[in-house]
């Protein structure tokens, strides 16, 4: 039963703090909107989506709160907390350097 | 307040379980429903859009147990499953679950309730501010005078002390003693202690209500009528009534007014003696009629404590205050009484030196005299909880054995080594938290007993010391049981987890024997005997103590014979109307029908008490200093006739006796009067100070046959007796009445008698003097007793744990010996294959005990009497009685073994 290989961890919680750094979201949602963004190309399984919501919330990065949905049933939203913020704005840096870093290396030859 | 958030929700994921995981199962739901929601509106009908939303969400078992896991407390959790299913398979072997519970209750509770009374007697401290700085301050050397303890001064010397010493920032003296309290409509006799102004002051022990006995209400002797109650005694005779104070109550006739109530849980600073009244020191000429003490020199009777300045060690407050103590005894030696002595005598009385013990503990009569029973009973106990561990871990070995499969099957299927050994200790705990459960129960019921059977009946529960357990007590019973749990729980749960998984589920384990496991239960079963017999050899020795003493006997006729004391000093009755109430009581006693005899003596006998004074003799020179002394007492007429002591030369007293004339025993005749007849001749009292120094002035009428004393233990000492009428101060007295009936019958009659001459006049210690014996024995029996108790049960255990190796062993070896009598070994080989295992093992376990035992003895001979501690007959027959027994526990299962039927052994694997 290893992870899904799709998203590395690391990766997918700062797909999750980015989701939610704008407005609170429930899982749902957060899931259909990194789909929706990245036009359909990263798919958020529930099997890594709720263990990594509730790992956050653990860290404290991120808080939760039962509220109505769109559609007038109670759902779990996430929102960031001021250290998930922080954690948010060192996360997106570091990416953006590794991935300008990689695509260096890639396009070179 | 990140970490208030995290730990917010830590807490939150722990205590409320359930209802986190029944959000998280909603969570989940609401994103199933959104995902059906979104098939249906691509189109799909309402069941194909349920079933691939469900497709796609995957295990949602798995994720839960995943995101469960983000929330930490996995081990708990785990330790919590380990648990339940521990206590499930301790429930489905009952018989296991019980004998082990009650061998683990058995050794705890044995352990707990001798703690329970070391504790309070030997190890707890003052309940005072800085016990720690609390010394007793003592005289060593020569004292001239009466001295009523090896640790008590005289009220002056305490005074100089106090007020002249650089090393204490206070110091105090209490003098215990028995009363006579007026409330109500009731007068009782209650335990009280005199004390100096300073004593709640330098204790630093506060009143509940009222105030304290302060250094204003010990000023002028006889001046200060007021008394503060002890909490304990102020709630069970005055119901915790707060309106007490300043109420007058009526001590030895006197009014006194109740000025305080002293804080809870202190009853005074000697362990085994509770004060229920506190008096201050000037009230001395009343509390204890007849005697004015606080001026007297030659009478050493307060014990005087101090309390060390911060920083100041006990051999330098000895040094500073030896200077001190000899300007005492410049000014001691001028006084009248040791214008007596000799000039020997005072040069040795001026290098008296003062000694400085610690104090934090008080001082206990009860402590010095317990204190190697009580380590010795520890001792024992320990040893049964020893072999009751040794027996648990091996009837854990056996079932660690039986459950190999189980194990093999859980680390097959993937469980660690590490999560079965946890499994098991978690199991052995719930048997160790079951068992020392049961253990503090039975220790607060052993306690009970035991106190009820050492203290006085007539103190009605009312001990010194509690058999309820305390913090203290439960902390060490807590500390036991995981000491216990490891010690039998570990070496089985690591063998446990050694289970050798593919021969045991192919079902080949069992078919050898040996192994490490069998070896280290031999080894247990071994050191099981040794312990066992190391317990019965002491339960012997202390047995045959108690027997000894028994039957060695007084020197007089116990039987019908009974014995009560009365002070009516404590009522007013001084001097010849003492005197007088003394032999009117007696007459009226001898009225009484079925009385046939009534003797008196001041000093009761067998009560440990003796009132110890040298003594000359004449035609008998000793050197000065080595005089023998003698114990004396004041009785009456018909004393010997009444217990049944022939007097061989002379005569009795009668009343007619009005001379300074004396009876003697036969010890001092033999000293003093070697091949001569005493009768007629003199002997004189060292300390008589109404008389000029080496006065012969008491002619010896008679002498008496030997009787003990004191006590059993002692043989007869050198005794004199005088007449009561001719004591200056009679004070108190113990009636001896030998009864044609039932002595029991009597007592109504008795109490009928006293309370006739004065109602107010308590009898004490009413009861026959074979239960005064019995009472004087109390220790003897109470280390027999239990030493007996833990023998039977170190025996039991020990032959528990053989037999079940033994059947263990026969068990694995089944298939074996089938093979053996199949080739054709006969019924009487395999007998003798196992029983010679079973003499290895006891023999081996018999002979370390034996030696431990020979080694050991010396510890214990001050305790024994009348044999040694290396008693051949005692160490022969604790061994037979261990062999029989290891014997038949062990021809069980060789004779089982000796029947197996070589067909079904072999057809049965």
């Amino acid at each position: 039963m290893g992870k899904p290989s799709d998203l590395v961890q690391g990766t997918l919680d700062l797909l999750i703090l980015k989701t939610i750094s704008l407005e609170p979201k429930h899982g749902w949602a957060i899931a259909k909107r990194i789909q929706q963004i990245s036009n359909e190309v990263l798919q958020v399984q529930q099997g890594s989506l709720y263990p990594a919501l509730h790992r956050l919330e653990q860290k404290a990065w991120i808080k939760a709160k039962w509220a109505e949905s769109e559609t007038g049933r109670k759902a779990k939203f996430y929102s960031l907390t001021a250290t998930g913020r922080a954690q948010l704005e060192k996360e997106a840096a570091n990416w953006s350097r590794l991935s300008a870093a990689i695509d260096l290396v890639v396009e070179a030859t | 307040m990140v970490w208030a958030r995290k730990a917010w929700l830590r807490l939150q994921t722990l205590f409320w379980r359930r209802r986190v995981a029944e959000q998280l199962d909603d969570e989940l739901q609401f994103h199933l429903e959104q995902q059906i929601a979104e098939n249906v509106a691509a189109g799909m009908s309402e069941e194909e859009a349920r079933l691939a939303a469900v497709r796609i969400f995957g295990n949602t078992t798995a994720l839960k147990e995943e995101t469960r896991d983000t929330w930490g407390w996995i081990t708990l959790e785990q330790i919590a499953q380990d648990l339940r299913y521990g206590l499930r398979s301790l429930r489905k072997s009952p018989l296991f679950t019980v004998v082990a519970v009650l061998t683990l209750a058995f050794g705890i509770g044995a352990n707990t309730a001798i703690f329970s009374l070391i504790d309070q007697v030997l190890l707890q401290l003052l309940p005072v501010k800085h016990p720690e700085q609390l010394v007793l301050v003592a005289e060593r050397g020569i004292r001239f005078g009466d001295s009523w303890g090896d640790n008590d001064i005289s009220y002056p010397m305490y005074r100089d002390f106090r007020d002249g010493n650089q090393v204490f920032s206070g110091m105090f003296c209490r003098y215990p003693t028995s009363v006579s309290l007026g409330y109500g409509d009731r007068t009782e006799q209650v335990t009280a202690e005199l004390v100096s102004g300073s004593y709640f002051p330098v204790l630093g022990v506060t009143a509940v209500i009222g105030r304290t006995v302060t250094p204003d209400d010990d000023r002028v002797p006889g001046g200060h009528p007021v008394a503060m109650l002890s909490h304990s005694f102020w709630q069970s005779r005055f119901s915790s009534d707060p309106s007490i104070v300043g109420k007058q109550i009526f001590i030895n006739g006197y009014s006194f007014t109740v000025i305080g109530v002293s804080q809870g849980g202190f009853d005074g600073v000697e362990v085994g003696y509770k004060s229920k009244l506190f008096i201050p020191m000037m009230m001395q000429a009343q509390m204890t009629p007849l005697s004015d003490r606080l001026e007297e020199r030659s009478l050493s009777w307060v014990t005087a404590f101090g309390r060390l300045k911060p920083g100041v060690t006990i051999a330098q407050a000895k040094a500073s205050l030896q200077p001190l103590m000899h300007n005492i005894l410049e000014v001691e030696v001028q006084e009248p009484t040791l214008q007596h002595y000799s000039d020997y005598d005072r040069a040795q009385f001026l290098k008296n030196s003062i000694d400085i013990l610690p104090g934090s503990q008080g001082w206990s009569g009860l402590r010095e005299h317990m204190q190697t029973p009580l380590w010795l009973l520890a001792a024992l106990s320990g040893a049964v909880l020893l072999l009751a561990c040794a027996n648990l871990a091996n009837l854990l070995l056996a079932r660690a054995t039986t459950r190999e499969r189980e194990m093999a099957v859980r680390l097959a299927i993937g469980a660690g080594r590490r999560r079965i050994i946890r499994l098991l200790l978690v199991e052995s705990l719930a048997l160790a938290v079951i068992g020392t459960a049961v253990g503090l129960g039975l220790a607060f019921l052993a306690d009970h007993v035991l106190l009820a059977t050492y203290f006085p009946a007539d103190s009605a529960g009312d001990f010194p010391i509690s058999s309820v357990p305390d913090m203290r007590v439960l902390v060490f019973a807590l500390g036991m049981m995981l000491l216990t749990a490891l010690v039998f729980g570990l070496a089985p749960a690591v063998q446990g987890s050694q289970a050798e998984i593919a021969p045991t589920l192919k079902d080949r384990a069992g078919s050898v024997a040996g192994g490490r496991q069998v070896l280290l239960r031999k080894l247990l079963v071994s050191g099981q005997m040794a312990l066992a017999l190391l317990l019965l050899i002491g339960a012997t020795l202390f047995l045959k103590t108690l027997a000894n003493l028994e039957n060695s006997g007084p020197g007089f006729s116990t039987e019908h014979l009974m014995a009560f004391t009365v002070n009516p000093s404590l009522n007013g009755y001084v001097d010849d109307r003492a005197k007088d109430f003394f032999r009117r009581l007696a007459e009226d006693l001898q009225t009484l029908p079925s009385v046939s005899s009534v003797g008196l003596s001041t000093i009761p006998i067998l009560q440990g008490r003796g009132w110890s004074n040298p003594v000359i003799a004449e035609g008998y020179s000793a050197d000065p200093g080595q005089e023998q002394p003698a114990i004396c007492d004041m009785i009456s007429p018909k004393l010997f006739a009444t217990l049944g002591v022939p007097i061989v030369a002379g005569r009795d007293f009668t009343v007619l006796d009005t001379r300074p004339v004396a009876i003697i025993n036969e010890t001092l005749a033999r000293k003093y009067f070697a091949g001569r007849n005493p009768v007629g001749l003199h002997i004189g009292m060292v300390d008589d100070r109404t008389a000029a120094p080496d006065t012969l002035n008491l002619e010896i009428i008679g002498v008496v046959k030997d009787l003990k004393y004191k006590n059993l233990r002692d043989p007869a000492p050198p005794q004199a007796y005088f007449p009561y009428w001719r004591d200056e101060k009679a004070r108190f007295m113990t009636f001896y009445l030998r009864t044609r009936v039932d002595p029991q019958q009597l007592t109504q009659a008795v109490r009928e008698q006293v309370r006739r001459l004065d109602p107010n006049v308590s009898v004490v210690d009413l009861r026959t003097v074979d239960e005064q014996i019995g009472r004087s024995l109390k220790t003897e029996r109470l280390v027999a007793g239990l030493s007996v108790v833990f023998g039977a049960l170190a025996t039991a255990l020990a032959v528990i744990g053989l037999y079940g190796v033994m059947a263990y062993i026969v068990a694995r070896r089944r298939r074996e010996i089938g093979i053996r009598v199949a080739l054709g070994a006969l019924q009487g080989d395999v007998l003798w294959m196992v029983m010679r295992q079973v003499v290895l093992l006891s023999g081996a376990g018999l002979a370390i005990g034996a030696l431990l035992a020979f080694a050991l003895g010396s510890l214990i001979r001050s305790q024994l009497y009348g044999l040694q501690p290396h008693d051949p007959f005692t160490f022969v027959s604790a061994v037979l009685v261990l062999a029989v027994a290891a014997g038949m526990a062990g021809l069980i299962p060789s004779w089982r073994a000796s029947r197996i039927d070589p067909m079904q052994s072999l057809r049965s694997e």
